[in-house]
């Protein structure tokens, strides 16, 4: 049962990744980014009870705190440097902001 | 290794070889740094289900972590998109990671086999620290003994390198309150606000 | 009274590492349900609502269960702490992300199902 669920988590994490990849926005890209690092934190603490070993929780612990800190510096960085209006489109005439 | 963790180590693999062409093929800066994130999150996956954990834990740390932020940081000095490269120009780097890639395959022949009792990992000191740590030390992680404790001064050495390293990229890309009010002037008080 | 009781920990000591493992497939099962929302829904703000309630719940099933699997106090305290922390990072990133795209004027999908809706998109990619 734990490996079913081991096998769910890979395979949520690949459909994200689908969607990191093709992301249309700037901002699903982000969203991907932090739901692959949620799975994978959560596929490290269940890998770990597959395993028979879940002495190496400390690693979870360390990622789901990176993956926040990560998520939030990106966010921050766009925001002073206002990615919006160099990377989403809002109209045609917009575009020669790049 | 039993045929769980191998079916594991080919789905995470799999995901990684998919974001490295991904990342090739790609040309917004932006979305390559966010998915190199994610090949070292998924990287670290990995090593937890190869018993590597010490490394999990550094890269889980230094790739996740830091090299996003001074990825970042680096873009806001150059533009958001790589320039397109003429195919033939691309050529070169690609011979060069093959040639590489066949040396480092030709290399691992002579590796000798997993828990050989010859190789030199079981052959010189390593026996000696596993059979003494547990009195000398008293810690039960053997790597963590070696590094902070046998080694410490080479370890301390170690620590004021990398510190010292990170202090001056971050002087040189300008992180913190000096970057931060010039993107602010440029916006004329508009990024006060939010 | 005590002997129901010692009874009832007998029951508890057999099922929890069964009652731990069908919570860990089932908090499994929503995240790959949730994966699939991210994937298919049509545009970003109902994708954010896919990705942040599935990774809220799912992780919140998935950590009861690594609590019952759990052998000692120790691993316990810490699925707990890994409980504490996506409880409190994983609303808060969700909403720091729809706030910024709300800041950016990103517009959702409106209009009538099944209508191909104008999305934005960025440049290059």
């Amino acid at each position: 049962m734990i490996g079913a669920s081991v096998l769910f988590l890979c395979l949520g994490t690949a459909l994200i990744l689908i969607r990191a990849l093709s992301g249309p926005t700037l901002y699903d890209r982000v969203l991907a980014v932090n739901s692959v690092g949620t799975k994978i934190v959560l596929l490290l603490g269940v890998l770990g009870f597959f395993m028979e070993r879940p002495d190496f929780l400390d690693i979870a612990i360390l990622y789901a705190l990176i993956n926040f800190v990560a998520t939030i510096a990106v966010l921050k960085f766009f925001r002073y440097r206002s990615f919006q209006v160099t990377l989403v489109r809002r109209d045609a005439g917009d575009a020669g902001g790049r | 290794m039993n045929v769980g963790t191998a079916l594991i180590s080919v789905g995470l693999l799999t995901m990684l070889f998919v974001i490295a062409v991904a990342i090739v093929r790609m040309r917004n800066l932006f979305a390559i740094v966010m998915l190199s994130g994610t090949y070292s999150l998924i990287s670290a996956a990995w090593f937890v289900a190869l018993d590597a954990v010490d490394v999990a834990f550094t890269e889980a740390a230094v790739g996740a972590g830091i090299s996003t932020a001074l990825m970042l940081g680096a873009m806001l000095l150059t533009s958001r998109t790589a320039k397109v490269e003429r195919s033939l120009a691309s050529l070169a780097p690609l011979l060069v990671c093959i040639a590489t890639g066949a040396m480092l395959i030709y290399a691992t022949i002579d590796l000798p086999a997993l828990g050989s009792v010859t190789s030199p990992v079981n052959a010189y000191v390593g026996a000696e620290y596993l059979a003494r740590t547990e009195s000398d030390i008293g810690v039960p992680n053997v790597v963590t003994a070696v590094l902070a404790s046998y080694r410490g001064f080479d370890t301390l050495g170690e620590t004021a390198v990398i510190f010292a390293a990170g202090i001056s990229v971050a002087l040189l890309l300008g992180f913190g309150e000096r970057s931060l009010t010039a993107s602010m002037k440029d916006k004329s008080g508009r990024g006060r606000k939010l | 009274m005590s002997e129901f009781l010692s009874t009832i920990s007998e029951y508890w000591t057999v099922f929890r590492p069964w009652l731990g493992a069908a919570l860990s497939m089932l908090g499994g099962f929503l995240a790959l349900v949730g994966a699939i929302g991210v994937l298919r829904f049509p545009d970003f703000y109902t994708r954010l609502h896919a990705a942040s309630v599935t990774d809220t719940g799912a992780a919140l099933v998935l950590i009861v269960g690594m609590c019952l699997l759990s052998p000692s106090g120790l691993v316990f305290v810490k699925i707990l702490a890994i409980g504490i922390f996506l409880f409190l990072t994983a609303p808060s990133a969700a909403h720091a992300i729809a706030n910024a795209a709300h800041t950016a004027k990103l517009e959702p999908v409106t209009g009538r199902f099944g209508s191909p809706g104008e999305n934005v998109e960025e440049h290059g990619g």
